[in-house]
């Protein structure tokens, strides 16, 4: 919800389309290592990560070279087409609410009492200062669609039996890297890292997951940090406090009605 | 009465040629003054048809044919359907119309957001025909790098310098485009660069991207549709006249608004306008200097003449007559000296016609302005329109400048006259 | 002969055209480094009197008139269904008037100090569809990471009929926009200074630059010519071409008094064959001719004077307004109004009026040497 600074500011290192399907919707398949190829794994560690619809709450650490500041939130989301997101600390942008339904963001602004429409012109800005862009919020596709998948690597690796994955664009695929590399945990199929890098085989950004837990019924990666390489002094992390799934709530629920008010 | 006339023309006559000195002084003002008239006139006409030119070709041509929203909206909401793009070709097929357009150009425009791994940015895209725009924009001729789009590319994408740098893209980099497609989807499409232009225009090099027609209509589910059907006239004259036929032979299908550039590029139109405002005071300056210059030797050989003029009315010439002689004589002067002016323009203008005139000393490198890019090189255009009415109007003047030397020597006292300069 | 009158006349109303000013004639001080990314965080002040004993050293230097301070921010405006993106310029009203035209409101009027009032394009009116007096949303990511949010009233609509800055610019108050964009009120971006003679820019940059150097402000003082290059070759170009234009209807004027002179001249054979026959000197004559000249062409110059400078006057001071006919149009992104104002050519008129005056004794000086050698009895004789 954060938008384009004058001139040449507008671009904002964007990271991350990856994380946030992980704050619109987070679920577990519960794991079943054997004789599967890389493609299912891969699907499966993206996929994870994707559910019905589901409910929790999450602190986002961001920090930047002028701020650094921490926001918590609740989010709700059905499917990859709706999702709701509303601040609840800071004190002052506490109530702040993004409605994301279908194509379309809204944003409602509890000081002013007014829902704003983001324009599809901005989907490529900040949303709230983080390294995420409000296309982050929109974006649907699945990793297995874009990405062809070989395995680089398996066995052990800091005592912790591992896959190392390195995901190639598909020749027409409609994607900014020029590859992926991530590794997986073999015993619990939990993702440990992912390195994103240019065309150039330059490391552009790189993302950390940790503090696995147990949340409703499923094992997560509480804890993702981003990394912009560029820029090391900034950062992006995000942590569930409480996650479940499945949870009973229908697409009335992602109204503008519930957008300005609500619970 | 005719025998008269031809005294009077010969008396005149003999004026002219018996005061050789004087009256070359006085045709030397009006050969000079026309031909820096026609020379001025052409390279104004030549430089206002340049900077059209390349505003056109860069935007949307003379004359561009779109949904009647389009302009506001500039969205793919509003599109021609493949039933209307048919109609727009039979329209431009009538003879009437074909003679005047040099180039079409079939275009999807959105607005949408170019991202590489180095970032994102806000851009134009516009899906061409390769082929058609290369002869339409000179956006081609811009090449910093690599080609511009061919016949068959598919995932190729055309950028400029500033938009590469932004997003450290070099030939063949990926590039993803994403925009709100037809059905309101936010769709992506891959691009890969292929040619990187420099035209000089900041907004253009770091915000306008070409790719090839076909992937952008199956990328925005927009399969066979346009935003913009552009077209480029022979001359800019012509718009008028063909905007009409156009617009005539568009009347009864439905949906569809055809647009001239002085719509579409309001700033160069405004620019053009008061350029030409400029130019016309600059000619009236001109024009007044020639005809002082004319009057001043005309008036001033009537003064020195008057006893001249004494003995052709004591010789019984009445006073139109006396006049008529100085005014032929005047007249004589303008259409001698109108002709040699004329030639002397033409072969001034004609000296440059070819190659042009070099502006490049007066300003450092490539100029922009009012959103184009003008080159300093100025062909002078010269029409035959051009040539008469500058010619017309030199005579014209040279007319009214004999005249109140002519009323003059008609007023001459004989007496006074025979007395003067004894 | 009293045409000549109307040659010099015609010469120095031809350098009216000299007068059609630029627009942007600029001097801008920022950090060293807010250009060219603008950064939000490259502020120029750091106490609290930085930017008023700032504007004080830039308005002492004796070209520049006045000077205000700006605040810039990327946001968007909204008025609920439609949002645009927009520049966020923070003004000082009062100050802003004197220096840019910007400033000028095409309806109502400018946001007043401490309110949230704001002004802003017609284009981005007209896409917002509201109205004056409508109430409309800004957002802006603020300086400490938090999203500045409030609620405006429309009080002014601009229209420079540049579509950038029609369709991207609102302008509010700059404390107003400090406080949305959480900066400090002593932080500002950019200072702009007005100067009434754009070719003075630099030198007066230069100045000013010492200036607060010897101050001990670290900062970046810019004139347009390195602000705007393509303006500034424009500039070049128009001047060339006029330049080249004026030489034009200079040798033409030069011509025609030439002309005029030597028929003159020689209309008189008879009266210098007499002078001649009468026992004066050859070299009198030519003395005489010559300062004949020369006294013509001083007088001619002063009636050309005393008729073109009342014009030069008027024009200047109430510039000759084409907009009526011509609407605006725009230049290397620079709105022109198709105003014609005059400013004074000192230099021209003195080049001017020598060349004049060379151009009429020259001109006389082949007919003098001429008159000079003649044989009085052939003249006499009417040969």
């Amino acid at each position: 919800m954060s938008y384009t600074s004058p001139a040449g500011n507008f671009d904002m290192p964007r990271l991350l389309k990856f994380v946030v399907a992980t704050i619109a919707c987070a679920c577990f398949a519960a794991p079943s290592a054997q004789g599967q190829t890389a493609r299912e794994i891969v699907d499966r560690v993206d996929q994870l990560l994707r559910g019905r619809s589901s409910t929790g709450s999450i602190r986002m650490d961001i920090v930047t070279e002028h701020w650094s500041r921490t926001l918590e939130m609740r989010i709700w989301s059905l499917g990859t087409e709706y999702s709701l997101i509303r601040l609840t600390a800071p004190v002052r942008d506490a109530g702040m609410t993004t409605l994301k339904a279908g194509d379309d963001i809204w944003n409602y602004l509890p000081r002013v009492d007014r829902a704003i429409r983001v324009p599809p012109s901005l989907m490529g800005s900040s949303w709230m200062g983080s390294h995420f862009t409000n296309d982050d919020l929109v974006k649907e596709s699945r990793i297995i669609d874009d990405y062809d998948i070989e395995i680089a690597f398996e066995g052990l690796r800091n005592g912790v039996e591992v896959w190392e994955f390195v995901l190639t664009p598909k020749p027409e695929a409609a994607v900014v890297w020029g590859s992926i590399v991530e590794e997986v945990r073999q015993n619990d199929m939990m993702p440990l890292w992912a390195n994103y890098y240019d065309e150039d085989g330059n490391l552009a950004r790189t993302i950390t997951f940790s503090n696995f837990t147990m949340m409703g019924d499923r094992l997560v990666p509480a804890l993702m940090t981003v990394q912009p390489v560029d820029k090391p002094e900034e950062s992006t992390s995000i942590s569930y406090e409480d996650l479940q799934f499945d949870i009973d709530i229908t697409e009335d629920f992602f109204s503008l009605r519930q957008l300005r008010g609500g619970s | 009465m005719n025998g008269r006339v031809r005294l009077l023309t010969s008396l005149a006559w003999r004026n002219v040629r018996r005061q050789a000195r004087r009256s070359s002084l006085t045709a030397a003002a009006m050969i000079v003054g026309l031909a820096l008239l026609m020379f001025s006139r052409s390279l104004a006409e030549g430089a206002h048809e340049d900077w059209i030119d390349a505003g056109v070709r860069l935007g949307s041509g003379h004359i561009s044919v779109q949904s009647p929203e389009f302009r506001d909206r500039a969205t793919i909401e509003h599109r021609i359907s493949p039933r209307q793009i048919e109609q727009i070709q039979e329209a431009l097929s009538a003879d009437i119309i074909a003679a005047e357009v040099t180039a079409t150009a079939p275009r999807i425009t959105v607005r949408g957001l170019a991202s590489s791994a180095a970032g994102a940015r806000p851009v134009v895209i516009m899906g061409v025909d390769p082929e058609l725009e290369s002869a339409f924009s000179n956006l081609g001729d811009k090449l910093a790098e690599g080609r511009y789009l061919q016949p068959g590319d598919r995932l190729h994408a055309y950028i400029g310098t500033a938009l590469a740098s932004r997003l450290r893209l070099r030939l063949g980099s990926r590039l993803v485009l994403t925009a709100q497609d037809a059905d309101g989807e936010i769709t992506g499409q891959l691009a890969r660069v292929a040619g990187i232009f420099e035209s000089g225009i900041p907004t253009v090099d770091e915000g306008l991207i070409h790719i090839p027609l076909t992937t952008a209509q199956e990328w925005l589910a927009a399969e066979g549709e346009l935003t913009t059907f552009a077209i480029v006239l022979r001359s800019s004259k012509s718009v008028a006249s063909t905007f009409e036929s156009i617009v005539s032979r568009l009347a009864n299908s439905s949906g569809l608004s055809v647009l001239s550039w002085h719509e579409t590029m309001p700033e160069l139109d405004g620019a053009v306008r008061v350029d030409d405002f400029g130019d016309m005071i600059f000619h009236g300056i001109l024009l007044s200097i020639v005809a002082l210059a004319i009057v001043n030797t005309v008036l001033m050989s009537v003064l020195y003449r008057v006893r001249e003029f004494g003995v052709l009315r004591a010789l019984g010439l009445s006073q139109v007559q006396t006049g008529s002689v100085v005014f032929i004589e005047g007249l004589i002067l303008t259409i001698s000296s109108g002709f040699a002016g004329m030639i002397l323009g033409i072969s001034l203008t004609m000296l440059f016609f070819h190659d042009g005139l070099d502006f490049s000393f007066l300003f450092d490198s490539e100029l922009t302005m009012a959103g184009i890019v003008i080159d300093p090189i100025i062909i002078p255009t010269f029409t035959t329109s051009l040539i008469l009415n500058s010619v017309a109007f030199i005579t014209l003047i040279g007319v009214l400048s004999s005249f109140y030397p002519a009323l003059h020597a008609a007023r001459v006292d004989i007496a006074e006259s025979m007395k003067f300069e004894a | 002969m009293v045409v000549m009158i109307g040659l010099a006349n015609g010469m120095i109303s031809q350098m009216i055209n000299n007068g059609t000013g630029l627009v942007t004639g600029q001097i801008q001080i920022h950090s060293p480094q807010y250009l060219p990314d603008r950064s939000v965080y490259e502020t120029l002040g750091s106490h609290p009197n930085d930017v008023e004993s700032l504007l004080g050293i830039i308005e002492r230097d004796p070209a520049v008139i006045a000077a205000a301070p700006r605040v810039f921010g990327g946001g968007l405006v909204s008025s609920g269904a439609a949002t645009f993106p927009a520049i966020l310029m923070g003004i000082d009203p009062a100050r802003e008037v004197e220096v840019s035209r910007i400033a000028v409101m095409k309806e109502g009027r400018l946001p007043l100090t401490g309110s949230n009032e704001i002004a802003l394009g017609s284009t981005l009116m007209d896409w917002l569809e509201t109205n004056l007096n409508d109430e409309l949303v800004l957002v802006a990511p603020a300086a400490d990471g938090s999203l500045g949010n409030d609620l405006f009233t429309v009080v002014g609509i601009m229209e420079s009929g540049i579509p950038e800055i029609d369709g991207s610019y609102v302008l509010l108050p700059i404390d107003v926009l400090q406080s949305l964009i959480a900066l400090q009120p002593m932080r500002i971006h950019e200072i702009v200074a007005h100067i009434d003679d754009p070719w003075d820019a630099q030198l007066a940059t230069d100045r000013i630059s010492i200036e607060l150097q010897r101050d001990g402000y670290a900062v970046d003082v810019a004139a347009w010519t390195s602000l705007r290059p393509e303006l500034r070759e424009y500039a070049q170009l128009a001047s060339g071409t006029q330049w080249i234009l004026a030489v034009i209807v200079f040798s033409m004027a030069i011509f025609g008094v030439a002309n005029t002179m030597i028929m003159a001249t020689f209309e008189r054979r008879r009266e210098f064959a007499l002078m001649l026959a009468l026992g004066a000197a050859p070299s009198g004559i030519i003395r005489s001719v010559l300062s004949e000249a020369f006294a013509l062409g001083l007088l001619s110059l002063a009636a050309g004077v005393v008729l073109t400078f009342p014009i030069l006057v008027w024009w200047h001071h109430f510039p000759l307004d084409l907009s009526a006919v011509f609407g605006g149009f725009e230049i290397v992104g620079t709105f022109v109004k198709p105003v014609l104002k005059t400013e004074y050519p000192w230099a021209m008129i003195f080049f001017t009026a020598f060349a004049l005056l060379l151009t009429v004794v020259t001109a006389a000086l082949y007919p003098a040497v001429r008159a000079a050698r003649l044989a009085p009895a052939d003249v006499l004789t009417g040969r």
